[in-house]
């Protein structure tokens, strides 16, 4: 057990690009932290250098208290677990799961019961006789974990270990991987570009974008408090939505107009964001998760609830739940951060041009809206988040 | 639905059997003989006492095996077979080790110099051996005078020449099929703490075997039938090669010993057809499947 700590780390490739500009991360003695981001975000080659398999330009990087830049990977105290396994292909399920301990010239008995336990633990015992190739893919994974195990190291690295599962074993083995994590409290580095593995997995999630990181903290903070467009776009599901709205100033209360509707803004709100009124008369990027949104007709405090007008063009029933979509009339907001979003999710809204924003909102099962629909939207204002629209950050101070 | 009984065959709507599969099988049967034809024809002069080529017909009036006593009994043989064992297995194993490790380096590490090694060794692949003859000669006569036990007229300096000449290919070969071993492999290795000698002897040779025995096959069967530099560094009697002293037999006079040289001949193809039969299973791909992925 021992704490990572990543101090001004720095990865430059030798064709200039810079991968991992300035990480500060400190990951507390058997702490499970997610590093998550697009692909090509540099969360794989922070990882790597935690590893000692990438060097580092610059920074400092200490594990257990102890500089370890130039270290090998053998001697860092570390156990990895690769996206494709990497398990050895000619060697037994036993085997695989002992090498590092033979390698290290470890007591044939301590290495036979350590291997015992760890295939106890992952119900691998039927299993040890075989090779590779003679597994389903989650009996993979979990050799895979196996071999990081029985190593007993300080540190537990995975790169994307659940990627190529599908999407039901996924489920099952992210709950077992945490699981083992908590057992044997070892610090663990745990590396995805799913959002859903990093919220449930992590004692603390920290976002990536383009080699820099947005925002750390426990899935919850990150969720409702995101520090950026990006992190709000990212972390949750079906992404936050998002409009230019214009915020307004009267009879000192604020509000905010989105199209036709006018939100006026609780004073609790105006109060927690004090930078908000600052922004009185401008545009700022308004964002509102879909389970802030409510069928009018079954939200309950009358007539008078903050509310907007609009169309309804797909819904998707779940069964505990209805996704709803409509096309609200406020215009898309474009920045750095919605961009790479798209990119991330290989979609646009092209089909839209200026007609407005795609918005979805999540109503309970007894709503009965359909495609078609004229309906009115309740909006938990005390909710909505403001981002400014050129830097992206959120508005609060 | 009119004809309820009718069974209709596949293939069966245009043209006959030949024009659907018979030609194919025609073309199989002349490509046999034409690769058995100079087989056999050395196998019936081997076993044709006549001996001599003018004499020489695919089916010989007599048999026997009096060539094959001549060859052993007349002639320094069993030396030079032994020779051509000794020099074909040493050069094809170290060549074989050489390239794999030349290989490792190539497909795993990152390193100046690594492109132009690479393409430098295929330029110098490029031209043929033989132009080279003189100058190789020139080096060893050289060698010859300071270390006697690995010039001319040696089997030590000769698989020293023959190790240089097979590296290129080899490498190349054997670099294309290192890269399809997954890094992660490797990597994973170096974080259980393997060093580089344990990942390359560990880890990689036991995925590698079909391509070692590829190419320790073929460094096998190219040493075995190598006359040109053989025939100049082996000029004593007791160190040539089997092709080189088998070559003098009917060098000579004319064709007189035509008998005995096919006897050598066949002699000769035994140890190539029994390693083939050996490396048969090993050169089969496959051997990685599983490593990764699901």
């Amino acid at each position: 057990m021992a704490e990572v700590v990543l101090d001004k780390i720095n990865k430059r490739y030798e064709n200039g690009f810079h991968a991992v500009k300035d990480l500060d991360i400190a990951i507390a003695d058997g702490e499970f932290l997610v590093l998550v981001g697009p692909s090509g975000c540099g969360k794989t080659t922070a990882l790597r250098m935690v590893a000692g398999l990438e060097d580092i330009t610059s920074g400092t990087m200490t594990i257990g208290g102890k500089v370890v830049n130039t270290l090998p990977p053998k001697d860092r105290d570390i156990a990895m677990v690769f996206q494709s396994y990497a398990l050895y292909p000619h060697m037994s399920v036993a085997d695989n799961i002992a090498y590092g301990l033979k390698i290290r010239r470890m007591d044939a008995a301590e290495i036979s019961r350590r291997v015992e336990r760890a295939a106890q633990m992952l119900e691998l015992g039927n299993l040890l006789d075989r090779k590779p190739k003679q597994l389903s893919g989650g009996q993979r994974q979990r050799v895979a974990m196996g071999r990081a195990i029985v190593r007993e190291p300080q540190v537990f690295l995975m790169d994307e270990p659940l990627s190529n599962l599908d999407a039901k074993l996924r489920v099952q083995m992210r709950a077992e991987i945490a699981q083992v994590q908590q057992d044997l409290n070892v610090t663990t580095i745990y590396v995805t570009h799913d959002q859903i593995e990093a919220m449930t997995m992590g004692d603390r999630v920290a976002v990536m974008k383009a080699g820099v990181l947005q925002q750390i903290g426990d899935p919850q903070h990150l969720y409702d408090h995101p520090d950026n467009i990006f992190v709000a776009g990212f972390i949750g599901s079906p992404p936050m939505n998002m409009a230019l709205g214009r915020v307004e100033a009267g009879n000192g209360d604020l509000a905010v107009r989105l199209g036709a509707a006018t939100l006026a803004l609780p004073g609790a709100v105006a109060a927690a964001r004090p930078a908000l009124a600052g922004y009185a008369g401008r545009d700022v990027a308004v964002g509102i998760r879909s389970e802030d949104m409510e069928d009018a007709r079954l939200a309950r405090g009358g007539d008078d609830l903050p509310r907007l007008s609009t169309t309804v063009t797909m819904t998707e029933a779940l069964g505990s739940e209805i996704v709803v979509h409509f096309v609200l009339d406020a215009p898309k907001v474009v920045t750095e951060d919605t961009k790479a979003l798209e990119k991330d999710a290989h979609s646009s809204d092209v089909a839209l041009h200026d007609r407005g924003t795609r918005f979805r909102a999540s109503f309970g099962p007894r709503s009965r809206v359909r495609n078609g629909d004229e309906i009115e939207v309740v909006v938990d204002t005390e909710r909505v988040h403001f981002f400014d629209p050129e830097t992206g950050a959120a508005i609060r101070s | 639905m009119t004809a309820t009984n009718e069974v209709v065959r596949l293939g069966s709507a245009k043209g006959g059997w030949f024009r659907q599969f018979g030609w194919r099988h025609l073309v199989g049967l002349l490509a046999l003989a034409f690769s058995l034809f100079p087989i056999l024809f050395v196998i019936s002069a081997s076993l044709n006492p006549l001996g001599t080529l003018s004499s020489s017909t695919l089916i010989p009036p007599d048999t026997g095996l009096e060539n094959f006593t001549k060859l052993f009994g007349t002639t320094s043989f069993s030396r030079w077979f032994l020779n051509t064992l000794l020099i074909g297995v040493l050069s094809a194993v170290l060549s074989m080790f050489i390239s794999a490790a030349a290989a490792f380096a190539f497909s795993r590490h990152r390193f100046k110099g690594r492109r132009i090694g690479l393409v430098s060794l295929l330029l110098v692949q490029m031209f043929p051996q033989f132009l080279a003859i003189v100058a190789l000669y020139l080096i060893f006569a050289e060698i010859t005078d300071l270390y006697p036990a690995i010039g001319l007229n040696t089997a030590w300096g000769l698989i020293l020449l023959y190790l240089g000449g097979a590296l290129g290919v080899n490498t190349w070969l054997m670099k294309g099929f290192f890269d399809t071993i997954p890094k992660d492999l490797d990597e994973s290795a170096k974080v259980d703490g393997a060093t580089h000698s344990q990942i390359f002897f560990g880890i990689i040779l036991p995925l590698v075997v079909p391509i070692l025995a590829v190419t320790g096959l073929l460094g096998f069967i190219n040493t075995v039938n190598e006359f040109l530099i053989a025939s100049v560094f082996l000029t004593d009697d007791s160190s040539k090669t089997a092709a080189v002293g088998l070559y003098g037999l009917i060098s000579g006079e004319r064709n007189a010993n035509f008998g005995v040289f096919s006897a050598g001949a066949v002699i000769l193809a035994i140890p190539t057809v029994v390693l083939f039969q050996f490396l048969q299973r090993y050169i089969v791909g496959g051997l990685t499947s599983g490593a990764v992925k699901g």
